[in-house]
């Protein structure tokens, strides 16, 4: 199921890692935020993100976490985002967001580059098998599926990527301690 | 506009290389990718269970539309049903008003489009940024989306350029990816300032509330969670029962809209969630509005036919394939264009309107074979014709030729035969290439074939019949069957009766006996087409009666519309005629297309291969209605044809019956790209299944001065015969 999600995931240019336990993500995130070069770094507060001291990686990586001021103005302002996702949909490369919370959606849609972290335990092989899980425990207020960078064709049918939303997108597996299934 | 506006604006159309070029582009490369992304799937399976869908949803559309509106409002939403689309755009801009709102930023919608939202809100003084980059640059260009799913296709990045440049005030140069980077900059500072976002929906689900939103640039999500009122419009068309139920709309849509497996963003919204002003202001939850929109869809519920148009999920593959919107574009339609956009013209913002356009429909069928929600497209257009015709009328000699001429039939047989005997001074070696004064038309860029000297059915009697052609013959036909019927259709009968003597050879040679009804007609196709069903009907009767007398067991056709017309139209034009019903159906499963015929006996013709170099032109009835398209190629190439296939074989020719003779300038054109296809193969003979396609296929050659030859596939396999009782 992961390799699916790798070849589908890749094919729409998102970039796909995987870390062997969440001290291993934490150490790759640090690895990740220096390639990018970010400077300014936001992220939104999730269980998973404090699991893997992701506050931490930020400051190890040389990057200013940016914590003052209103939620829209640190996702503008930041040239990375941060957030945890719920769900990763091998067939089509799709990774599912219970994005209700406002911070996780601007922080994963107004910086140019978003890494998104989200457990190899949140694995599912269908769209529809996805579809039927989020239709059993009560539909959250906004659902954000994200499949790669945003993208438009409009201009001559020209595939160009990051229009509105980020124009690079990474997402960390992340295995639980002692190794996850997939 | 009529249809002499309709020919004129098609003319402007076709003059416009820009849109014909992208379009023909985008249509060439979209087939291939469509079916591509669709491999390995059920495509038929999944766009049934979506139909299922949907057709539940406009069964049940009241009721769904209370449930939705119960759900959405528990979670906090507010939902005003619109009944027209004057009560959708007050409602908005009150709502504006009120909140103080002076700048909206809008992403991607239709049913916005169909009530012309932004144009009001405009004169209430409101600034509307549409944020789709698409959609953007439609605006300040002044103009309308020409395509559902991509609104600027029509122009070129020159153009987009020069719209930047105007709109900014400074020279833009046309690079895309730095005119994309520019419209994020500026279309970023509107979202932070806007105090109201408005977007659409693609699926609405009435058990819980939700609106899904489908989209690439990822304007949609930050329209609906930038401002702090969001206004969600959504037509009542889009609702669906279940949650689960959004899945199987997801599969399709993206893979038919624009060849994805997935878009980059699908967003599911339900109830109001928290956001944050322009001011910073924070807010638990935000305002959220859903306007149910109605304008014309409870009255589409409502009817028996037109009710089957609300299972449309406006993935916009039956534009994408049209060969008529691929050379018009946004001039076959109105808000809505193309096969789809008839019906939602009709109902939603144009009925007058939509009256003309569907007169632009070729009936090639290729949209159905690709429509999502598996809609009998065709038959909606030609169910929208007919109504047409029964409101307005046809002109005083249409209805003569389709009611008293086509109908009597020895009176229509006559007058082609005095016909055969006047085009005389305008014939030469078969062919008829100028024609004086009103007819000049139909002869500008194609030739038109004389009508034969002698028809088909003086021919017929004096052909050998199976024991004429040798002992063994009737033996080795196996389980062939003994007697059938020939129907040769009018083209044959009097055009090309040389099809005929091949089909009845060939048959012959299977060792069954052919018999060529005299009392036949006109199969009605061209009467239904036009839009007089009762006038179809009647040449209906008079078929089944003539074929019933000859006591057949099958009917063998070597024309697919006339096929078409026997085995689908004739049961459901005399489907309320007690009389006529039974018979109808009987006579349906007797019909069968020549190649597919001989094909399932093919094991007993008797073949002498003849190597030759041809390729092969897929009529659309044949492929489409009666699923023919690998049956001849193997027919051919067994008789020693190396078959070299044309790109796109199955592209229509443009033809289309009297489509020819109301839009000449457009069946020349989607001729032309035939021609094209033709000439990429360099083989010196084409083989069709129909003799209409024929018709145009080769008076376009003759009229290029091409020595490309086109024959029938019957021709062809009566010339690879071996001769009986030779071996």
């Amino acid at each position: 199921m992961f390799e699916t999600f790798v070849n589908r995931a890749r094919a729409l240019g998102t970039e796909v890692y995987r870390a062997g336990s969440p001290v291993a993500a934490g150490q790759l995130i640090e690895k990740l935020i220096r390639e990018v070069g970010a400077k300014k770094v936001a992220l939104a507060p999730a269980p998973l993100l404090d699991a893997l001291a992701v506050e931490k990686a930020v400051a190890a990586a040389g990057a200013a976490l940016l914590t003052s001021g209103g939620v829209r103005r640190r996702a503008e302002e930041a040239d990375l985002g941060i957030t945890a996702f719920d769900l990763a949909v091998a067939e089509t490369g799709t990774l599912v967001q219970d994005a209700t919370a406002l911070d996780r959606r601007l922080i994963s849609m107004l910086p140019p580059v978003h890494l998104a972290v989200v457990s190899t335990d949140g694995l599912v092989d269908t769209l529809r098998h996805a579809v039927n899980r989020l239709a059993a425990g009560g539909v959250p207020g906004y659902l954000a599926f994200v499949s790669g960078p945003s993208r438009t064709a409009d201009i001559e049918r020209v595939l160009t990527i990051g229009v509105h939303g980020p124009g690079r997108v990474m997402v960390v597996f992340v295995d639980r301690e002692g190794g996850s299934v997939q | 506009m009529n249809v002499q506006d309709l020919r004129r604006e098609s003319r402007r159309a076709l003059a416009d290389k820009n849109l014909g070029g992208a379009l023909t582009r985008f249509a060439d490369s979209y087939v291939i990718s469509r079916e591509e992304i669709y491999r390995g799937m059920d495509f038929q399976a999944l766009r049934e269970e979506v139909a299922r869908i949907k057709g539940e949803a406009a069964r049940r559309l009241e009721e769904l539309a209370a449930q939705f509106t119960a759900a959405a409002e528990k979670r906090g939403a507010r939902v005003y049903r619109a009944a027209t689309a004057q009560d959708a755009r007050e409602y908005i801009a009150r709502l504006a008003r009120e909140r103080g709102v002076e700048l909206i930023v809008k992403s991607k919608s239709m049913a916005s489009e169909e009530i012309h939202l932004n144009a009001y809100l405009q004169e209430q003084g409101l600034s509307v940024a549409e944020t789709d980059l698409g959609e953007w640059v439609i605006q300040l260009a002044d103009q309308r989306p020409s395509h559902m799913v991509m609104p600027m296709i029509h122009m070129s990045k020159e153009e987009v350029a020069e719209i930047f440049s105007r709109e900014l005030g400074r020279k833009v140069e046309p690079e895309i990816g730095s005119m994309v980077k520019l419209a994020r900059k500026e279309l970023r500072r509107k979202f932070l300032a806007a105090g109201m976002g408005i977007s659409g929906g693609n699926i609405a689900v009435a058990e819980t509330g939700t609106v899904v939103m489908v989209t690439n640039e990822g304007n949609g999500r930050l329209t609906t969670s930038l401002p702090p009122v969001h206004v969600i419009i959504v037509g009542l068309e889009k609702l669906v029962p279940r949650f689960k139920d959004v899945a199987p709309i997801l599969e399709v849509l993206p893979r038919s809209a624009t060849a994805q497996h997935i878009t980059s963003y699908v967003t599911m919204i339900t109830g109001p969630t928290p956001a944050e002003g322009p001011d910073g202001k924070e807010y638990a939850q935000k305002e959220l509005h859903i306007v149910l929109l109605d304008n014309g869809r409870t009255r589409m519920a409502a009817d028996p036919v037109f009710k089957e148009a609300l299972q449309c999920v406006r993935c916009a593959a039956c534009l994408n394939v049209c060969p008529v919107y691929q050379l018009v574009g946004g001039l076959f339609g109105d808000v809505y264009t193309g096969p789809i956009g008839s019906m939602l013209t009709a109902f939603f913002t144009n009925p007058e309107k939509a009256g003309e356009i569907q007169n632009l429909c070729l009936g090639c069928e290729r949209c159905r074979e690709v429509c999502s929600g598996d809609i009998d497209l065709p038959g909606l257009i030609a169910e929208l014709r007919r109504r047409t015709v029964q409101k307005k009328g046809l002109s005083a000699g249409q209805r003569l030729i389709f009611e008293k001429v086509l109908t009597n039939r020895r009176l229509f047989h006559r007058l082609l035969r005095v016909a055969a005997a006047a085009q005389k001074p305008f014939a030469r070696e078969g062919w008829i290439r100028h024609l004086p004064l009103f007819f000049a038309g139909l002869t500008e860029g194609r030739a038109l074939p004389a009508i034969a000297e002698r028809p088909f059915r003086d021919l017929a009697d004096a052909l050998p019949g199976p024991q004429a052609a040798g002992p063994a013959a009737g033996a080795r036909a196996g389980d062939a069957p003994g007697r059938v019927g020939f129907f040769s259709g009018c083209l044959i009968d009097f055009v090309y009766p040389e099809t005929g003597v091949a089909v009845h050879k060939v048959l012959t040679a299977l060792g069954v006996t052919v018999i060529t009804p005299p009392g036949q007609n006109c199969c009605g196709y061209p009467a239904a087409q036009v839009g007089l069903p009762e006038a179809a009907a009647a040449l209906a009767r008079q078929n089944i009666a003539a074929f019933a007398e000859a006591g057949v067991d099958k009917i063998i056709t070597a024309c697919p519309t006339c096929a078409e017309a026997l085995k689908f139209h004739y049961p459901r034009l005399l489907a309320g005629d007690p009389e006529w019903c039974d018979r109808a159906r009987e006579l349906a499963d007797k019909v069968q297309d020549f190649s597919s015929f001989v094909f399932e006996h093919r094991d007993v013709l008797p073949t002498a291969p003849r190597e030759r170099i041809l390729t092969y032109h897929d009529s659309c009835h044949l492929k489409r209605r009666l699923g023919v398209a690998g049956q001849p190629r193997e027919l051919l190439a067994a008789a020693g044809g190396k078959v070299v296939e044309m790109a796109p074989a199955d592209l229509c020719c443009g033809f289309g019956g009297s489509y020819s003779i109301k839009f000449p300038e457009l069946s020349r054109a989607v001729l032309e790209r035939k021609l094209q296809a033709i000439a990429g193969t360099q083989a010196p003979l084409v083989a069709v299944d129909c003799p209409g396609c024929r018709m145009q296929i080769a008076g376009g050659l003759v009229h290029r001065g091409s020595p490309v030859e086109v024959r029938h596939t019957a021709e062809i396999l009566a010339e690879s015969l071996r001769r009986q009782g030779k071996n």
